[in-house]
């Protein structure tokens, strides 16, 4: 079925610089070592295929493509919820 | 500065056309990837899969120059977003007919190739099927190729290839194809990423080759970090070329932990000169750039050598034409320029994508300025570049084009643009989507109250246009006599009132007005309007037009003899031929119209190769106005040639397809006429009956039906009331124009009068018939109504029409014999004693009542002994009869 819209966190070969960041607005980036991950919210798959291209057309290499499970939503955590300004 | 490549419809190179481009400069001839690719292309089909920047292309390319004089190559790159899968084999076809290394003179692209329907892929097919030399055809980038049709119809082509042909499919992703029967079969290479990999001592070869020196440990640090990435290598040989502290720069490359595309594209960037930097960025917006566009967006000159020099350093930016005007970045630096662009000068972006699309605009590539338009965010103005443009692309015959340009757009968009409304129905009509077409006419209607009233005319007249285009292809024509008269009424204006039409749109409403008029009968208008379409079309430059003017010109009339017509249309099928438009569905009524004169003069040879011609273009895509036609004319063929099963079943045919016209079709008179002579010839006559009763009475041209009454009658064995009928026929036959009933009036009321025993009457009639036959040479007729016995009757001093007469008798016997051979049955059935004796009289000189008196029964029985006969012996007239009864020794004396 169809990919349900969720958080999903992409991980990246090498730190990318503003110029590759800023091809991907929607999602938020983390600079772990020599990996980057990139986390966003992703509405269905076609949004999806088109961060992959998006990757793939850069000459990125993929490493790690993760669904984060929505925590059920409580008062202390904000998880689980679309990232509100991007 | 214009480009000395011609371009198609002026816009930019729609492949590439390597030629001596990339090898000469420096990239490091592979050689063992060279053979590896050799070997694979011994294989039906090679795969080449392999993420951006690996080395695909250059590989390509420098196989392709390799090649080209062993093999024919032909050598396309996918068009970036290619939805449209017409355009994409329109790209293959053009191709393959001009592979690499054949001259185009000064460049001129390949003989227009309609990007209009289906059938390109169908040519490309035939194209390939009937491959006799070695041939490879390459696709590069075929990861763009974003059409379900086509990479179904890619599957269809790599199923059927020859023997001697080869395909290289050059892709980033392993391509959605199914090649597993193809591994199965042994039939399949591959090429992936690691086998492209630079290894180490290619590295340490390139580095020599670009006149870098670097250390055993530089060199290793480099190879390791790259891990063997063609683009990678090749960035960093440019950043390193001239660089102060080359050790330096490896180090710190191989320390950072940088993505290192990223990294090394955009140390390439800052290493060049301001103004390079500034170039690459504004350029990066177009596709494909020229030195003209690239100064435009740059805004300073002396963009073309900037670009050539970064040809040289191999800074990924390739020419695309052997003399070097045309470029384009490649896809990787592309990309990340256009980020860094909107990154930094997001400001600028909208600007320069209007400058963009107003350049495009002025050379004519109109689906690159309305990209550009869109681009911009300018969408009204982008609707209207479509819909002014969207008549241009209808008279080139190019419609196929609305449909590609309409996908820029995003859906839904044409709810508040009538401009676009108007444009899909256009791309609607011309791929046969009837009701859809006719649901954005509605949509376009709508907005008409709304409109400033400085377009609205305009509007309603386009509006008008396609109606009558819709009728046109539905056949409803009763609908649309409305439009007929607003559109007549806006032409005739024009010259009063400036409606600022457009010569296009005015060409259109010409075109389609005619044709609705001359399916309807109203040939003086149809006349006029068409010939006012050609004219104009010649003026205007469109070609297409004038065909499609000129293809419903070629039908007889009060004013045009068959001579004429007959040459009208011969003339329309060889301009059609010259501009290369001869297998577009448009041109049937002219082939149907030749090929039916050629019938109604005799010419059954000719005729038929015309109809063959006309079956073949119109194929599923003619107007079912003109599918009636070639009905008619195939129907007639097979008339001429006495195979009356044949005739009935294509003249029903006709009368099936008139049924889906609305009005009346022009020769529904003569179709019901014909249809219902045919079944009484063939001894339907209650079926016979139905027909003719079925027809609703129409003033004028209602000899065809007369006729066929007359017919029945005959049938029936009642000549004097078959004669009664044909008196009345003469009243209501015009005596004006061809006399194409006539003849046939006066050659039934012989054989009536012949079955009478009156043959003065019938040499009269006869000679009455040749008379009305000669100015046109209607020697149709006569085959049709198996005059020989009637002719016969006529002695040869007493007509006035003696060639006439002899060419008619000749073609007679000519045709008889044969088609009674194919008509007969193995065994003639045995004649009755009764038959047999009025067969005997047969070979003298006797009339048919004669032969009644001597043998003492009615005119009627020995007409019906006569019809069986015939038809025992499969014989056509008396003189063939006698001469099988002959062959069968049944007039040998002794038997009684």
């Amino acid at each position: 079925m169809a990919t349900p819209p969720g958080l999903y966190a992409i991980r990246i070969k090498g730190r990318l610089g503003a110029t590759a960041l800023s091809a991907f607005p929607a999602m938020v980036c983390e600079l772990e070592d020599s990996e980057t991950v990139l986390t966003g919210w992703i509405e269905d798959r076609s949004a999806l295929f088109g961060v992959l291209e998006q990757i793939e057309a850069l000459g990125l290499e993929l490493i790690e493509l993760r669904q984060i499970p929505a925590r059920p939503t409580s008062r202390e955590s904000d998880e689980g919820r679309p990232p509100r300004s991007l | 500065m214009t480009s000395s490549l011609a371009t198609p419809r002026g816009g930019h190179p729609q492949q590439l056309n390597p030629g001596d481009v990339s090898v000469a400069r420096g990239l490091l001839g592979r050689e063992n990837l060279l053979e590896m690719l050799d070997r694979a292309v011994t294989k039906r089909i090679t795969v080449i899969s392999a993420p951006p920047g690996s080395g695909k292309t250059s590989l390509l390319r420098a196989w392709a120059d390799r090649e080209t004089h062993l093999r024919r190559i032909a050598f396309i790159s996918v068009l970036r977003e290619q939805q449209h899968a017409p355009r994409f084999w329109g790209c293959v076809l053009d191709a393959m007919r001009n592979p690499l290394g054949s001259n185009r003179p000064d460049g001129q692209p390949a003989a227009t190739v309609a990007l209009d329907d289906d059938t390109v892929f169908d040519r490309v097919l035939s194209q390939v099927a009937g491959q006799i030399e070695p041939s490879v055809l390459i696709i590069d980038d075929l990861h763009e190729l974003k059409s379900a049709d086509a990479l179904a119809q890619l599957e269809q082509l790599l199923a059927i290839l020859p023997s001697p042909a080869r395909v290289v499919l050059s892709s980033r992703r392993d391509p959605p194809i199914r090649l597993h029967q193809l591994r199965l079969a042994d039939e399949f290479a591959e090429i992936r990423a690691g086998d492209l990999r630079f290894s180490e001592r290619e590295t340490r070869a390139l580095l020599a080759a670009s006149e870098i020196s670097l250390s055993e440990a530089g060199v290793g640090a480099l190879y390791e970090r790259t891990e063997g990435w063609a683009a990678g290598l090749r960035l960093a040989v440019i950043s390193l070329s001239g660089h102060p502290d080359a050790e330096r720069f490896v180090a710190e490359f191989s320390g950072t932990d940088r993505a290192i595309g990223e990294y090394l594209m955009a140390e390439m960037l800052e290493r060049q000169p301001v103004e390079v930097q500034s170039m690459l960025l504004r350029t990066s917006l177009v596709d494909r750039m020229n030195g003209e566009l690239a100064d435009l967006l740059a805004g300073r000159a002396g963009s073309e050598q900037m670009l050539l020099e970064l040809e040289e350093a191999n800074a990924f930016v390739v020419s695309l034409d052997p003399q070097r005007t045309w470029f384009r970045y490649h896809q990787l630096l592309v990309d990340f320029l256009r980020l860094e662009l909107r990154r930094t000068s997001a400001d600028e972006v909208p600007a320069l994508h209007r400058r963009a699309a107003r350049w495009f605009a002025e050379r004519g590539d109109v689906l690159e300025a309305v990209r550009h338009t869109l681009a911009a965010g300018d969408w009204p103005d982008a609707a209207r570049l479509v819909a002014d443009h969207s008549f241009r692309w209808v008279l080139d015959g190019q419609a196929g084009t609305i449909r590609a340009v309409l996908e820029a757009f995003p859906e839904g968009a044409s709810a508040d643009h009538p401009d676009l409304a108007l444009a899909h129905a256009a791309a609607e009509l011309n791929e046969g989507r009837l009701e859809e077409a006719a649901a954005q006419l509605a949509l376009a209607e709508s907005h008409l109250p709304s409109a400033p009233p400085a377009r609205r005319r305009r509007l309603a007249v386009a509006i008008a246009s396609l109606r009558l285009g819709l009728a046109r292809r539905s056949g409803q024509f009763s609908d649309v006599i409305e439009q007929v008269n607003l559109l007549d009424a806006s032409i005739a204006d024009e010259s009063s009132e400036p409606i600022a039409m457009g010569s296009e749109l005015r060409g259109i409403a010409l075109l389609n007005l005619g044709i609705v008029e001359t399916w309807s009968g109203r040939l003086a208008d149809a006349e006029r309007h068409l010939s006012e379409g050609a004219a104009l079309a010649q003026t205007i430059g469109r070609p297409y037009l004038e065909v499609a003017c000129r293809a419903h010109q070629g039908f007889p009339s009060k004013l045009v003899s068959v001579a004429t017509a007959r040459e009208r249309g011969r003339q329309a099928v060889a301009l059609a031929e010259r501009h290369g438009l001869d297998d577009r569905p448009i041109l049937a009524p002219a082939l149907g119209a030749v090929g039916g004169m050629a019938i109604w003069m005799g010419e059954f040879d000719e005729g038929e190769r015309w109809l063959r011609r006309a079956w073949e273009v119109a194929s599923t895509h003619a107007d079912p106005a003109a599918a009636v036609l070639l009905h008619v004319a195939t129907g007639m063929l097979h008339a001429g040639r006495g195979q009356y099963q044949s005739a009935l079943g294509e003249y029903a045919a006709a009368a099936q397809a008139q049924g889906l016209l609305t009005g009346v079709h022009a020769l529904a008179p003569r179709i019901t006429g014909w249809l219902a002579t045919m079944q009484a010839r063939v001894g339907m006559l209650d079926d016979a009956r139905a027909t003719l009763d079925g027809f609703s009475t129409h003033t004028g041209r209602m000899g065809a039906i007369y006729n066929a009454r007359a017919v029945i009658c005959m049938a029936d064995g009642d000549a004097a009331a078959a004669l009664e009928v044909l008196r009345e026929a003469l009243d209501v036959t015009p005596t004006a124009g061809p006399a194409f009933t006539l003849v046939e009036t006066h050659l039934l009321a012989g054989m009536s009068h012949l079955q009478l025993g009156d043959r003065d009457a019938a040499a009269a009639e006869a000679e009455a018939a040749l008379g009305s036959a000669e100015p046109d040479r209607l020697i149709f007729p006569f085959a049709m109504t198996e005059a020989a016995e009637l002719l016969d009757a006529l002695p040869r001093h007493a007509t006035a029409h003696r060639a006439l007469l002899a060419e008619i008798v000749d073609l007679l016997r000519g045709a008889s014999a044969p088609d009674a051979e194919r008509e007969r049955l193995s065994q003639p059935e045995e004649l009755s004693r009764s038959e047999l004796r009025v067969l005997r009289y047969l070979p003298t000189n006797l009339t048919r009542p004669e032969i009644a008196q001597e043998l003492y029964v009615s005119i009627n029985t020995v007409n019906t002994h006569i019809r069986n006969i015939y038809s025992k012996l499969g014989a056509r007239d008396r003189s063939s009869a006698v001469q099988r009864a002959r062959e069968l020794r049944l007039l040998s004396t002794g038997r009684s």
